[in-house]
């Protein structure tokens, strides 16, 4: 796996990109305002967060369908916490994310200490966490957070949307992780080769757990986030996120088997999809087409990356 | 390998008893019902100062041609459908508005919101909506009052600072009256129903269930309310959860009420193939063309809805009222059109009108 | 960690038997014991009405399960069937209300659904392409696509003969003659034809199957194209049932599908379960669906216990299958 082969599909991305901004570009003059790309930007960063750590799922051969239920569920105990159990608003946020992060180690033992394979694993607990949301919450919705709230999903901090900085440091945090700690080269050497990862002596399960159990944060951090943006909770947010993650970390060139991947390459497929979702609106396409385009173009960004990768028959 | 089970059946059994703590419905809003008089002397509407919100600098649209959109909760039900058609019909007899409507391909929170977000960047003149979550869509309606665009909601709310004004098709409590006088006129007094909505939390359901409540709680007093189940907006499951509650009640069961326009054909069509027409009535909301058939056959009597093309076609028109600014705050009724004039109630809603009852003699003059 | 036969070898027949089906013997205990449960309960839940519901108003699943099982069999998934579903559903509706006989209304889906995922499983086998992204990208364009075309119209005004999941042959509902019928036909073909077989050695290891002269790609397309048929058939049931067909894809079908399959002891891995596991799969969710209505169990605790079940479901066949491996290797 050399940079080279590497770069290729990267680079037939990065191409793709400015290409879509371009022919975009030049049909509407509101899309490449500063305004609109910030406005984009926010609206991305729910899905981006789960994409980033979607990665490091993928790229170990794994996937983590539960990550929208996760997301539902950690809305609902924020407001539960806060409003039923009269917890102030930032501990009630604080357990949000542990609950998250516990849900996420949850799929990681399930998968690594009973070996069942991740796909049917985080299924079960796609069912079983959004049941939880709708359980607990009785379907009611929590309205009426506090002012200050707002500000992370609606607000600014110097200029730029405030959740762009929460996935900004982020991406640049996975992306240095991923590219050079152990802990990164211990991802691809899992998706690569189990077996011999595991006789090369290197922590594989506990870092399948670390990874999973950063899906689930990831999710929850998503979560307060969307409820802030939004600003009411209900059970059913979430749902399909997974999706749209899992979409945007192949279209940016991880394998699916695993073994392959870069944070780079996610980030240009949000970019992506968020440009086309916004751009072909803005030139007069609705939605359904839209949702149209974005399936074949998944699709053909594949199809044309395998052609220049005939040898990686796997 | 034992083990493991029985842990696994005691976990099971375990959830499914915490599970139990049941009730009929605990779904609702909280906020107070006001149930109408028994006899239908229409309650005197106290007066409410304007709560709506106000564009921000809007341009001067008096007179000239505007662009429209339209979100409606989702694309791809009759109903919507329908309002959709009144839309249309309305720009084209105004000849000074283009309309479009585009909305998610699923009930969507989050799908509605980047629609919006779309128009408000690509600048639309005026945005018609209608909400899936009240609370979840305020901050991008008013992040279009705020761009100078007028805004005007029709057949599910959102609050009333998002936007300047709100269609009502029918009071919440007027509907609940209806579905129950229905109910009680085909089924008696003392009988005994359940209620087969979408989901607990869709706002206009579970207002009208509560009021429903309160309503037969008043005048009603013998009506005996079974239970509620869920079918989303999905037919199939509606026909399976009606077929399971008469499976469930069996002849105890006197009575079906269908709360969307996907439920009430479905369960009408349970009842059909159960063969308990007659036995059991079906009351509830529906689009004519899906429930022709069931009352053609008799085994529905009365579909209650109002005309949801009018209320797109008075949506419209108020849209364009409120972009002249001939449609101002204070003040007490405005012109839709062909359907004359319109009340303000409740400071910023447009009444539509009473609910209409579809019955046998008129629900061939209707294609919706 | 894949089965093999050879693992079980050593033992006698009957436990082979058991040790072969235990996840089709599993769920059949579990809907036993479900029934007798829930009717203690409450007798009306064992009424020949309620069962019929249950069999029969979700046959559909259990057919279209058959062809998803077909394809984890093979080592693929397939997440677009439920919008697969909701397009030939309208494409059927559309066809009767335009005045074309009704047993074209009910087959020409049937070939369509075959053909595009025909298209699909191209995909996937010569262009190499993960099953999992193609069915995903199928998914958005099919769902886009329906409402594109349909602009979000339901179909009313079907002709009375078009409804055949109403219908009874002999007595019997006619969607319990098509899942029993296709259940029994695909299990016996997939376990004593060549072509059957084959699928399941392609889950179990591609290069050897290879090796071994199964010619891999074009059994991927088959499978594709004949889960599309099964899609097919199961809109035959679906769409019949009701004098109205929606335009919108049914919500999270393609997810009680594949549960259903995987429940039933299709293994995501390849290579293990029969298409009987998957129909006592479906015919458990919908029982199980119709308890909880019965029983008073809260609606919204549903889909957590469901969960749960799927859950507890594959933690017993893991740990079944983890103690087979070991105790094999004595």
């Amino acid at each position: 796996m050399t940079w080279r082969r590497l770069l290729r599909h990267e680079t037939i991305l990065a191409l793709l990109v400015l290409l879509a901004l371009f022919v975009l570009d030049r049909q509407s003059d509101k899309f490449f305002t500063l305004d609109n790309l910030f406005n984009q930007g926010r609206l991305m960063t729910e899905v981006g967060l789960v994409a980033i750590v979607m990665t490091f799922v993928i790229i170990t051969g794994g996937i983590d369908l539960s990550v929208g239920s996760i997301l539902g569920m950690t809305a609902i105990l924020i407001g539960v916490f806060w409003k039923n159990l009269g917890l102030p608003l930032p501990v009630a946020i604080g357990l949000g994310l542990v609950v998250g992060t516990l849900a996420g180690v949850a799929n990681g033992i399930i998968i690594t200490r009973f070996r069942v394979p991740p796909l049917i694993a985080t299924l079960g607990t796609l069912a079983l966490y959004r049941g939880i949301a709708e359980g607990v919450s009785q379907a009611r919705s929590v309205r009426g957070y506090p002012e200050w709230f707002y500000v992370l999903g609606q607000g600014q901090l110097l200029g730029v949307p405030t959740q762009l900085w929460i996935f900004g440091i982020a991406a640049v945090v996975a992306a240095a992780l991923l590219g050079w700690t152990t802990c990164g080269r211990t991802t691809y050497a899992i998706g690569s080769n189990e077996v011999a990862a595991r006789f090369s002596g290197l922590s594989v399960d506990v870092t399948k757990v670390a990874i999973y159990a950063a899906s689930g944060l990831a999710a929850a951090v998503a979560a307060a986030i969307f409820v802030s943006r939004v600003s009411t909770t209900r059970s059913d947010m979430g749902t399909g996120i997974e999706l749209d993650a899992i979409t945007a970390v192949v279209l940016g060139g991880t394998s699916i088997f695993g073994g392959r991947g870069t944070i780079v390459g996610t980030l240009l497929g949000l970019v992506l999809i968020q440009a086309l979702k916004n751009g072909l609106s803005l030139a007069g396409v609705k939605s359904d087409g839209t949702v149209v385009l974005i399936g074949a173009v998944l699709i053909l960004t594949i199809l044309l990356s395998n052609l220049f990768h005939r040898d990686q028959n796997r | 390998m034992l083990k493991t089970t029985l842990t696994a059946a005691a976990a099971l059994a375990l959830t499914t008893g915490l599970a139990s703590a049941q009730s009929a419905w605990t779904g609702g809003d909280d906020l107070p019902t006001s149930p109408l008089a028994c006899d239908g002397t229409p309650a005197t509407p106290a007066s409410v100062a304007y709560d709506g919100g106000e564009p921000t600098n809007p341009p001067d649209r008096n007179g000239k041609s505007i662009t429209v959109v339209d979100v409606p909760k989702l694309i791809g039900i009759g109903y919507f459908d329908a309002t959709s058609k009144g839309i249309a019909e309305a720009a084209k007899e105004m000849g000074t508005m283009t309309a479009t409507t585009d909305g998610p391909v699923e009930a969507n929170i989050d799908d509605q919101i980047t629609v919006i977000d779309n128009y408000i960047t690509k600048g639309v003149d005026g945005i018609l909506f209608a909400a899936n979550d009240p609370v979840a869509i305020s901050p991008v309606l008013k992040k279009a009052l705020a761009a100078g665009i007028n805004v005007v909601g029709y057949d599910a709310n959102s609050e009333p600072a998002a936007r300047q004004w709100f269609v009502n098709q029918a009071e919440f409590n007027g509907i609940a009256k209806a579905m129950i006088d229905s109910l009680v006129a085909e089924a008696g007094d003392d009988a005994s129903f359940a209620i087969v909505t979408s989901t607990f939390t869709t706002p206009n359901q579970a207002r009208w269930i509560a009021e429903m409540g309160a309503y037969a709680a008043a005048c009603h007093p013998n009506l005996k309310w079974l239970e509620t189940v869920e079918a989303q907006e999905d037919n199939i499951l509606s026909f399976n959860q009606a077929n399971t509650l008469i499976n469930k009640y069996g002849d105890e069961l006197k009575g079906i009420l269908g709360m969307t326009s996907v439920a009430t054909p479905a369960s009408a069509d349970a009842v059909t193939q159960a063969g308990q027409c007659g036995k059991i009535a079906v009351v509830g909301l529906a689009t004519p063309n899906a429930m022709k058939p069931y009352v053609e056959a008799d085994c529905v009597k009365s579909v209650v809805l109002w005309n949801p093309v009018d209320l797109g076609y008075a949506a419209a028109f108020v849209l364009r009222a409120a972009a002249d600014a001939t449609l101002k705050p204070g003040d007490t009724s405005v012109k839709a059109g062909k359907l004359g004039d319109l009340s303000v109630i409740n400071g910023s809603e447009i009444l539509l009108g009473a609910p209409f009852v579809f019955t046998k003699e008129n629900i061939g003059e209707f294609d919706f | 960690m894949t089965e093999s036969t050879e693992f079980r070898a050593h033992r006698s027949g009957p436990a082979r038997c058991v040790s072969a089906y235990g996840q089709e013997i599993v769920i059949a205990c579990a809907l036993v014991a479900l029934f007798v449960v829930v009717s203690a309960i409450n007798p009306r839940f064992l009424g020949a009405n309620n069962v019929n519901t249950i069999v029969s108003g979700n046959a559909y699943i259990a057919v279209a399960a058959i062809g998803m099982s077909m394809i984890i069999i093979t080592g693929h998934i397939d997440v677009s069937v439920g919008a697969l579903i909701g397009v030939l559903a309208t494409i059927s509706g559309t066809l009767a209300v335009s005045g074309y006989p009704v047993w074209v209304a009910w087959t020409l889906p049937i070939l369509i659904g075959a053909a595009i995922n025909g298209v699909v499983g191209a995909l996937v086998a010569y262009g190499r392409l993960p099953s999992i992204v193609v069915t995903l990208g199928m998914l958005s364009i099919l769902r886009g696509g329906l409402v594109f075309v349909t602009g979000g119209a339901w179909i009313n005004n079907l002709p009375p003969s078009f409804q055949l999941a109403q219908a009874r042959l002999l007595g019997v509902p006619v969607p319990i003659w098509f899942m029993l019928v296709l259940t029994i036909a695909a299990f016996l073909w997939m376990r004593n034809t060549a072509f059957g077989r084959s699928l399941y050695a392609i889950g179990g290891n591609a290069e050897a199957a290879r090796a071994a002269g199964i010619p891999v790609e074009r059994r991927i397309v088959q499978v594709f194209m004949i889960h599309g048929a099964f899609a097919g058939i199961a809109t035959m049931l679906f769409a019949t049932q009701l004098k109205i067909i929606q335009s919108t894809v049914p919500p999270n079908l393609e997810l009680t599908i594949i549960t259903a399959s995987v429940i039933g002891g299709v293994s995501i891995l390849g290579g293990t379960g029969t298409v009987i596991g998957s129909t006592l799969a479906a015919v458990l969710f919908a029982a199980i669906g119709s308890a909880m209505i019965f029983v008073n169990v809260s609606a919204y605790w549903l889909r957590a216990v469901i969960g749960l079940l799927i859950l507890v479901t594959v933690l017993v066949d893991m740990a079944r299958r983890n103690r087979e491996f070991r105790g094999s290797q004595r």
